[in-house]
């Protein structure tokens, strides 16, 4: 498979200067290996000092489970999945995973496809909601535009959904999504989407 | 983006009357209705090779019914 990359930039938060990286179309082994090697053992550390502290389980990032080896292994070849990963100063920033057989639920645009966010996660030391001051900026935002990008090439005209963990959900509103409420039926997350409008803008400003 | 390759399709009038209908009311271009068709028909496909069934379920009654692939 080949794979495309684009050069975008990220913000060094220390030093306030832009950082160049990568962005893939895909989650590659390098990838996997980052997550395993450098992310659960980063991660592991917040969890233990979190688990020090005596702060409940229900409070640690919501995400502290996910595996993204397993997460790729079960859509391996199948079309109705994509994924994108940002690689900077050599090593996996974030990965996000999308699945393109969703359909809309925001009123204007109900019935219609969307590129559905299935996953998206941010490497730990860029994660301020994690304690320590983030590395870099700008990763979570690179991979939303690059399913939002995906919706348009798609022909989905910027069409986007996803259930959103509590920490993330100020994140969603602030880029312009349309907040859909809690959802039953997915363990009571918020469901925000994004509209053809809504897509414009935020591809404008970033 | 990907490189596409470009094919020729056949379809009959009635074929072509749904393709046209399902561009119109899913808003998106003959080309990306097929193509998700793809996707659909092969992530179906994956799941019935691995002996899970594909159920539909009324949301009022809440009947199901089997949707058997052959």
């Amino acid at each position: 498979m080949t794979v495309d990359v684009s050069t975008i930039y990220l913000l060094d938060v220390a030093t306030g200067e832009s950082v160049e990286a990568e962005l893939r179309d895909a989650i590659e082994q390098a990838q996997l290996d980052d997550w395993q090697t450098k992310w659960q053992p980063a991660l592991l550390a917040v969890l233990q000092e979190l688990a020090r502290k005596g702060v409940p389980m229900s409070q640690w990032p919501q995400s502290w489970h996910w595996n993204w080896a397993q997460k790729t292994a079960r859509v391996q070849g199948l079309l109705a999945f994509r994924g994108f990963s940002v690689v900077a100063r050599g090593e996996t920033q974030g990965l996000a995973q999308v699945n393109l057989t969703k359909a809309s639920r925001e009123p204007s645009q109900v019935g219609k496809p969307l590129v559905y966010l299935d996953y998206l996660e941010v490497a730990p030391w860029n994660r301020p909601e994690l304690g320590a001051a983030p590395r870099l900026r700008g990763v979570g935002s690179a991979l939303i535009t690059a399913a939002t990008v995906l919706s348009i090439d798609e022909g989905f005209k910027g069409r986007l959904g996803l259930h959103s963990l509590p920490q993330a959900d100020a994140f969603y509103r602030k880029i312009g999504m349309t907040d859909l409420g809690q959802d039953p039926a997915y363990q009571n997350l918020r469901y925000f989407e994004m509209t053809l409008e809504q897509a414009r803008a935020f591809l404008e400003e970033e | 983006m990907t490189a596409k390759r470009t094919m020729t399709l056949n379809l009959t009038d009635a074929e072509m009357r749904v393709l046209d209908e399902l561009s119109v009311r899913k808003d998106i271009t003959k080309t990306a209705v097929l193509r998700q068709a793809l996707r659909l028909y092969q992530t179906i496909d994956a799941r019935v090779e691995k002996g899970e069934k594909l159920l539909f379920e009324n949301e009022a009654t809440k009947e199901k019914a089997e949707l058997m692939l052959l």
